[in-house]
């Protein structure tokens, strides 16, 4: 694991994308740092991080785009996968590459801090909890961006992909305002979560018995719930749109509280979707 | 060393590898011939664990590619079709990695590098980018990291594609000197490599096995008759008479004229028999000068071409 990931580290530097990253995010945050603290003479650092959250949309595809792909493209993969290697050991390697590159960037956004300190007072505490939730935030967009590119063996349409997919996790905020809340759309989103279930199980595996189990089993428990407990469908959809949402828990960590539960919440989805990554490479080999 | 029973490779309505059965013993070097697309590198990724096989077992020193592949990839060491090398990298750099990746402890490798280098002859390219070599070398680096670990087994496809005339004849010795400590699995298109490299040879075809012996055996099973070309000064339809008046000579063909005022000719002789002699005697009794004469064995082209091309096998199978 270890040695994939510093052969990984090495490479973005061999490369010009590790540059790339580190310039756009230092300049984008040193920018909003001018604007906000120096030119405002305010002390807030936290609301600065809170702002350039939006960076991410940029910078992680860069940082993405190549980690699975170019491995794919070179047939490089071949020298991985028969090796005495784990799959997770890959894919843990890859991870944490990416994640050094963004902790080394973010080490050197200390500095604006530190200058501040010495020309006022700022709340230490806080902006070391705004920075632990703002790397999690980071390291969740990550896991994303390298599932997606363990998807396809070019780059460009990984970059794009995960620019969507963050793009999307942005805009779910505006969404869930927006979809209706009442009982029964709730039951029709249940319903249609178990039909694309449904279709999902017969396409990887093509057995219609199977399949026939799931879409009953599925239909049974909506109903029975909807029986037991009709509550629960009501702003079902919300909830669950909600189980995506990354930039509301951060809001937490931007006004100086540093709580559990998003910390937890932005662990396990990388976890969620390393595994996710993990599988889709063990499948391969199967096709 | 390797077992492979009813090895069989899907995608989708495509089969790539039918039924595959065979095995090859500790020391041996074993020859995998086919055409493009027979599915020799399928077979290879197969046994390497890189991808997974429909159906059917591959066992390597025991163990099972699927139960335990971490052990059987411990024992490996694999050269693709194409050499999986990180072109941002430097040869050592490169090697290093593959080295730690195969968990080969330090003092292991310090040792075994400047051999392997050494052995493949990339040391003075140690320090280069991958991406700025030739594809000679790059093939040679290829084989340099399978061969670090000292792997019991080696898994070679086409090792010597892209190389020149005279590193293909190293890279052959070196292979044949590989082959008494390591086991080898070998692949290639082209024949005479597999003659002079493997002890037993298996041609597979659409994903079958069409024949599997050492190649003494091979090439005897086919060959019924012992074929001479012979280039003869003298008309042709006359001379052509003559061959065929001979008793023992079952065919005789004319191939057509190569050098002004000569006709070249065919003849296969009937059985074990040695016709030399009296096709010299009768073409100097009608004072016909013979130009030329040359005894044609069957190689492992024509053992190769006899046994895949369709008309062929449809042939047999008509008979």
């Amino acid at each position: 694991m270890l040695a994939v990931m510093i052969r990984e580290f090495r490479a973005y530097f061999q490369s010009i994308t590790g540059f790339v990253f580190m310039g756009f995010f230092l300049l984008i945050s040193g920018f909003f740092f001018t604007l906000m603290n120096l030119l405002q003479s305010s002390p807030d650092y936290t609301s600065v991080l809170g702002s350039i959250t939006f960076v991410f949309l940029l910078v992680v595809p860069i940082l993405t785009m190549r980690l699975m792909t170019e491995e794919t493209r070179q047939k490089t993969d071949q020298l991985l996968l028969t090796s005495p290697l784990r799959i997770t050991d890959i894919v843990l390697g890859k991870y944490l590459a990416a994640q050094a590159v963004f902790l080394m960037t973010l080490v050197i956004t200390i500095l604006y801090p530190i200058l501040l300190s010495f020309v006022g007072r700022i709340a230490a505490m806080e902006v070391i909890g705004a920075y632990i939730g703002f790397f999690l935030l980071g390291s969740a967009f990550i896991a994303v961006g390298l599932f997606i590119s363990s998807l396809t063996d070019n780059q460009v349409v990984a970059a794009v992909v995960t620019f969507s997919a963050l793009l999307f996790m942005w805009i779910l905020d505006w969404i869930q305002q927006a979809v209706p809340s009442d009982r029964l759309s709730g039951v029709i989103f249940a319903a249609l979560l178990v039909t694309g279930l449904t279709l999902f199980v017969f396409l990887t595996i093509r057995s219609w018995i199977l399949s026939a189990g799931v879409l009953l089993a599925g239909t049974a428990l909506v109903v029975i719930l909807f029986l037991v407990n009709p509550q629960l469908y009501q702003g079902l959809i919300v909830r669950v749109l909600e189980w995506f949402s990354l930039l509301e828990r951060y809001n937490d960590f931007s006004r100086g509280i540093l709580s559990i539960s998003p910390i937890v919440y932005y662990i396990s989805f990388s976890s969620a979707f390393i595994f996710l990554t993990v599988r889709v490479i063990e499948k391969r080999r199967w096709q | 060393m390797i077992e492979v029973e009813k090895l069989t490779k899907r995608y989708g309505q495509h089969v790539a590898v039918d039924d595959l059965d065979f095995s090859v013993k500790r020391g041996e070097i074993l020859g995998f011939l086919g055409p493009n697309g027979a599915g020799k590198s399928t077979t290879m990724n197969i046994i390497t664990g890189y991808i997974s096989a429909t159906g059917g077992t591959v066992r390597v020193d025991g163990h099972d590619v699927l139960e335990e592949p971490e052990e059987v990839k411990r024992r490996l060491g694999y050269l693709p079709e194409a050499p999986p090398l990180y072109l941002d990298m430097t040869v050592t750099e490169y090697l290093d990695f593959v080295a730690a990746i195969k968990r080969v402890d330090a003092k292991e490798k310090r040792r075994s590098m400047e051999k392997i280098m050494d052995l493949v002859k990339i040391d003075d390219v140690s320090g280069r980018l991958i991406k700025n070599l030739s594809k000679g070398y790059r093939q040679r680096v290829g084989l340099a990291q399978a061969l670090i670990g000292n792997p019991p087994v080696l898994i070679l496809d086409e090792p010597t594609i892209g190389l020149d005339p005279k590193q293909i004849i190293e890279i052959r010795n070196l292979i044949k000197d590989l082959g008494q400590e390591h086991t080898i699995i070998l692949s290639s298109h082209i024949l005479p490599e597999v003659t002079a490299v493997c002890e037993r040879v298996i041609i597979i075809h659409r994903g079958k096995i069409v024949a599997g012996d050492t190649i003494e055996n091979l090439s005897r099973s086919l060959r019924g008759s012992h074929r001479l070309a012979v280039r003869v000064a003298g008309p042709e339809a006359e001379v052509l008479g003559k061959l065929r008046s001979l008793a023992q000579i079952k065919q005789a063909d004319a191939l057509g004229s190569r050098e002004p005022e000569t006709v070249d000719f065919y003849v296969e002789s009937e059985g074990d028999a040695d016709v030399r002699r009296p096709v010299f005697e009768a073409m100097s009794e009608s004072g016909f000068p013979i130009l030329m004469m040359r005894s044609v064995d069957l190689t492992l082209e024509d053992i190769f071409l006899q046994l895949t091309t369709d008309e062929a096998i449809e042939r047999e199978e008509v008979q």
